[in-house]
């Protein structure tokens, strides 16, 4: 079993949607993101091309970050996942210096979202449901939690909500496909064959399992 | 402090800036003195100096080691880097191990010397495991493949030989003022090989790295062209290679004796801050190639 996704770059809008619910789900604090949205503009007037680029960990099959972390807080899970136990994590940031994707971030400092004026209740209820460590490295992590729990529950990731990555299931544009590139009958594997896309970078020699339809 | 626009993040070339800037600079300087304390210590066990090897394990412990852990985001678990599997991957594991052998191994070479014993098997050890720490940073940076001004064969040699270098000079330096005149004749041919090498390896290596890629070739024009070439050509270049170079060929024409203190001391000098402006440079202009298509290159 492999999880991969797929971004189909010709249906996404650009409205940071997926970035926005990935914020949400992990309560990330100011300054790390886990998922981005690059704006890249090729071509001249009138030929000008603009294209939104979602952006995530690629969670590689040779992933760099893995073979960097000194301390193995950086992990590779059977099925792909690649994450980070940040109470393993020393803050070295090789893993950040070493992924050619620049996916990860480091949370170098507690800040609020609206400095001086306290805490919101989003950012309250984040410090108890999903504390992030300060002076570690983070990065997407294919919300393995609502993965592993929808699995326990009987669920498919990819095809059922509760079980799929959020950037997935909130993108309205229906752009980004999830599900087990090991199993030729899954929704992903198909549109794979069917669109041919191609992946970020493929002569670092990372193998990702993110892949993207290009117009 | 290089700003990135947001329409330019992994759009245009990418400098790297977590091993440069804010708490970077920490990481900076623990490269620096740990390769030069090591190179220190590695030249002057050769030379038979105690003086200038403790100084140099010193600066390795000391300042080497205590800003790689101040850079740590959790210095305090330092110590899984020694006793997770890190080390069969990484490089920075690997350096931990490398550099605390070479300090433990050091130290006893040192004290059995300071008794009398001079054990042959620890000072080989010792200087092995000193070569590895000079070593094993210019490796951990060589990983990175997606900095092309990194990933070249050419930078583990390169902080090599500014590693032994740099040591060599300092050892120079000691040994000039403690007296040791027989200690720093011999050094101070080292010097002039390791020198010519420091000066032939630079052109080479920025070349090497400019026809990698096209991330390589905006990175080396960085360094040598736009926005860091006054600090190449000036500090590197000009007070880090050439008033060395002069003190050197000085030295030729009329003996180490015959050269001004002054001199030697100011190339010395000139000699660590090019060496460590380099390193600065090679930090500082580590670019990522763009992550997705854009019109513009750098």
């Amino acid at each position: 079993m492999r999880w991969g996704m797929l971004i189909n770059l010709v249906k996404c809008v650009g409205c940071y949607s997926c970035v926005v619910k990935c914020k949400q789900e992990h309560f990330l604090p100011p300054d790390v993101s886990w998922g981005r949205l690059l704006i890249s503009e090729t071509g001249a007037y009138p030929r000008a091309i603009k294209r939104a680029y979602p952006v995530l960990c690629n969670h590689c099959k040779e992933a760099k970050c893995v073979d960097a972390c000194p301390t193995r807080a950086t992990q590779k899970r059977d099925d792909g996942i690649v994450w980070v136990d940040a109470d393993k994590c020393v803050g070295c940031r090789y893993c950040l210096i070493a992924c050619p994707y620049q996916a990860r971030t480091y949370y170098s400092e507690e800040k609020e979202y609206y400095p001086g004026q306290g805490l919101t209740a989003f950012e309250r209820l984040g410090r108890e449901l999903y504390p992030h460590q300060i002076g570690t490295v983070s990065k997407c992590n294919f919300c393995m939690e609502r993965v592993d729990n929808g699995i326990k529950r009987g669920l498919k990731p990819g095809v059922d909500r509760e079980a799929t990555p959020a950037c997935v299931i909130t993108c309205p544009a229906k752009a980004r496909y999830f599900g087990d590139l090991d199993d030729p009958d899954s929704e992903i594997s198909i549109v794979i064959r069917k669109w041919r896309p191609t992946r970020l970078h493929p002569e670092f020699g990372t193998d990702p399992s993110v892949y993207y339809v290009a117009g | 402090m290089i700003q990135t626009r947001p329409y330019e993040f992994m759009v245009s070339y990418t400098p790297q800036t977590q091993w440069i800037e804010k708490g970077g600079v920490k990481l900076w300087l623990a490269f620096f003195f740990i390769e030069l304390g090591a190179g220190m210590f590695f030249v002057a066990s050769i030379f038979d100096n105690l003086l200038a090897m403790s100084i140099g394990w010193l600066l390795c412990a000391a300042l080497g080691g205590g800003l790689h852990l101040l850079y740590l985001g959790k210095p305090l678990r330092f110590w899984r880097m020694l006793l997770s599997s890190g080390w069969k991957t990484s490089w920075i594991s690997r350096g931990l191990f490398f550099v605390a052998l070479f300090l433990a191994l050091g130290l006893a070479h040192m004290v059995s010397v300071r008794l009398g014993a001079r054990l042959a098997f620890l000072r080989v050890l010792a200087d092995a495991f000193a070569f590895l720490t000079v070593i094993y940073g210019g490796f951990a940076m060589n990983y990175v493949n997606g900095i092309p001004l990194w990933n070249t064969a050419l930078l583990p040699i390169l902080y090599v030989v500014s590693g032994l270098w740099g040591g060599a000079e300092v050892t120079l330096g000691i040994a000039v003022g403690s007296g040791a005149v027989g200690v720093g004749t011999g050094v101070e041919e080292w010097i002039r090989i390791l020198l010519v090498g420091f000066i032939l390896l630079i052109p080479v290596y920025l070349m090497s790295v400019r026809y990698t890629s096209s991330a390589g070739q905006v990175s080396v024009r960085h360094m040598v062209l736009n926005k860091w070439a006054p600090l190449f050509w000036i500090v590197v270049v000009v007070l880090g290679m050439i008033i060395p170079a002069m003190t050197v060929i000085s030295s030729l024409l009329v003996g180490l004796e015959g050269v001004s203190v002054a001199l030697l001391y100011a190339a010395i000098f000139f000699g660590l801050i090019g060496d460590l402006t380099m390193r600065y440079l090679v930090l500082r202009c580590g670019m990522y190639a763009p992550l997705i298509p854009s019109s513009s290159y750098a």
